[in-house]
């Protein structure tokens, strides 16, 4: 056994979860008895082991909690959301009458006075461009759930992003683990300033599994922690976006350079 | 990298067999911490695990005393085949009660000083684990208290296997890095 060995079969964390064969946790162990470097390593994970065994960090609990609680929403919070939608929506299409596209939320042509035109504000940081839609025409007879998509999409298209979620809703109904339902969904709610649907929606995405909207989903839940003024929440977001290297790699790794100056 | 002065080993372990006092505290100051880590994992009982150095350091230097060591140049097997059996035993006879030997008073201090060592180690590493992310805290106790791999952790967190490598290593680096620069000021 030698150390690189050692590195890429995780032979020191399964060593201390006694997941080794007894064979594979004597060799280990005569290893590091002659290894300083890989008996540092074994001391070091071992205590942080310890350590965080007392500590329990439950961020994806935590999260997972919070927007399990906001489907329990009472009714005077629901009429709130209403509110703050439709006034959203009514101010913003007001808005595209005389600039389009905008950045939603935070115009770029109409900055928040506190805002220093030398480094981003984490608002103009959280500014969000639409995710593009480009309708596909299939040949084959659309099913109810694709049209429904379909139908709201074209609301989406016309920058009605409040008016695309119940038909989105409904196709989603239908075929939940549709990829493009579950994104567009999640990007409506984002527009239209919903950020903890928004959040869960583009999570459900990437959890789907497929990787067509991964690097999106990650690079708009960042936008979605930007918007909650969690930093550290859309660094991890940021760090994620841009290990796809993709489309959003070089926007994603601008916003996290402005985040870490 | 290998354990510095390994190379002397044959003749620490010749200087033991002719009586060498100082190269007793040598063999316990080289080898208490590895055994300790060995009888905590096999045993998961940090008490027993510190009988055990005892244990196993006092047959390992009665051994070497009678020159039981044929291959003088494989010290560091002798010592972890001796640690074996000796834990295996214990395993064995858990409900019996532990045959205890103090080590000598000038070896029982070597090997004290270590778990002073191992106090600062823990201070000290939850100090920075204070400071880390919460996310990257999660990551690693999925790692190493709940045993999932890279792919299992990507998927409860929404992240791709690589950033949660990426994570885990760079979080253990920093932890290592500064263990090293704190603990080498002692």
């Amino acid at each position: 056994m030698h150390c690189k060995q050692i590195a890429e079969q995780d032979v020191l964390e399964r060593y201390l979860l006694d997941q080794l064969a007894e064979q594979e946790r004597d060799e280990f162990e005569r290893h590091y008895f002659e290894c300083e470097s890989c008996f540092a390593q074994l001391q070091t994970a071992l205590a942080v082991q310890e350590e965080v065994r007392h500590q329990r960090p439950s961020v994806s609990k935590t999260r997972g909690n919070f927007l399990r609680g906001t489907w329990v929403w009472t009714p005077a919070l629901v009429t709130a959301l209403l509110l703050f939608v439709v006034g959203t929506w009514w101010y913003s299409g007001r808005r595209r009458q005389n600039s389009a596209p905008v950045a939603l939320q935070q115009p770029a042509t109409n900055p928040a006075p506190s805002i220093s035109p030398s480094s981003p504000s984490l608002e103009q940081l959280a500014s969000v461009e639409p995710p593009p839609y480009l309708a596909t025409t299939l040949r084959a007879v659309q099913d109810q759930a694709h049209e429904q998509f379909r139908i709201a999409m074209q609301n989406y298209s016309k920058g009605d992003y409040a008016n695309a979620i119940p038909g989105i809703r409904a196709a989603l109904k239908v075929d939940p683990k549709a990829l493009s339902f579950n994104f567009y969904l999640a990007a409506c709610y984002l527009l239209t300033g919903q950020t903890d649907p928004a959040i869960t929606f583009f999570r459900k995405t990437i959890a789907l599994g497929d990787p067509t909207y991964s690097e999106q989903s990650h690079f708009y839940l960042a936008k979605a922690y930007l918007k909650k003024q969690d930093v550290a929440g859309a660094e991890d977001e940021l760090e994620a976006t841009i290990s796809f290297h993709g489309g959003k790699e070089t926007e994603a790794g601008e916003i996290l350079r402005q985040l870490r100056k | 990298m290998i354990v510095e002065g390994l190379g002397e080993m044959g003749s620490l372990a010749e200087r033991i067999r002719l009586g060498d006092s100082a190269a007793e505290t040598e063999l316990v100051r080289q080898f208490s911490q590895r055994l300790f880590v060995m009888g905590l994992v096999r045993t998961r009982d940090r008490e027993a695990a510190r009988d055990l150095v005892q244990d196993i350091l006092l047959a390992v230097i009665t051994a070497l005393r009678k020159g039981q060591l044929l291959d003088q140049d494989k010290l560091a097997a002798f010592v972890h085949g001796t640690a074996r059996n000796i834990i295996s035993n214990h395993l064995r006879s858990r409900a019996q009660a532990p045959r205890f030997e103090p080590l000598r008073d000038d070896l029982a201090q070597t090997h004290s000083n270590h778990e002073i060592e191992e106090a600062e180690r823990s201070r000290l590493v939850g100090d920075v684990l204070g400071g880390m992310r919460r996310q990257d805290r999660e990551i690693l106790h999925m790692t190493l208290v709940e045993g999932k791999k890279p792919g299992e952790i990507a998927i409860a967190l929404g992240l791709t296997a690589e950033v949660v490598r990426t994570r885990k290593l760079r979080a253990s680096k920093r932890i290592a890095a500064l263990l090293e620069r704190k603990l080498s000021r002692r």
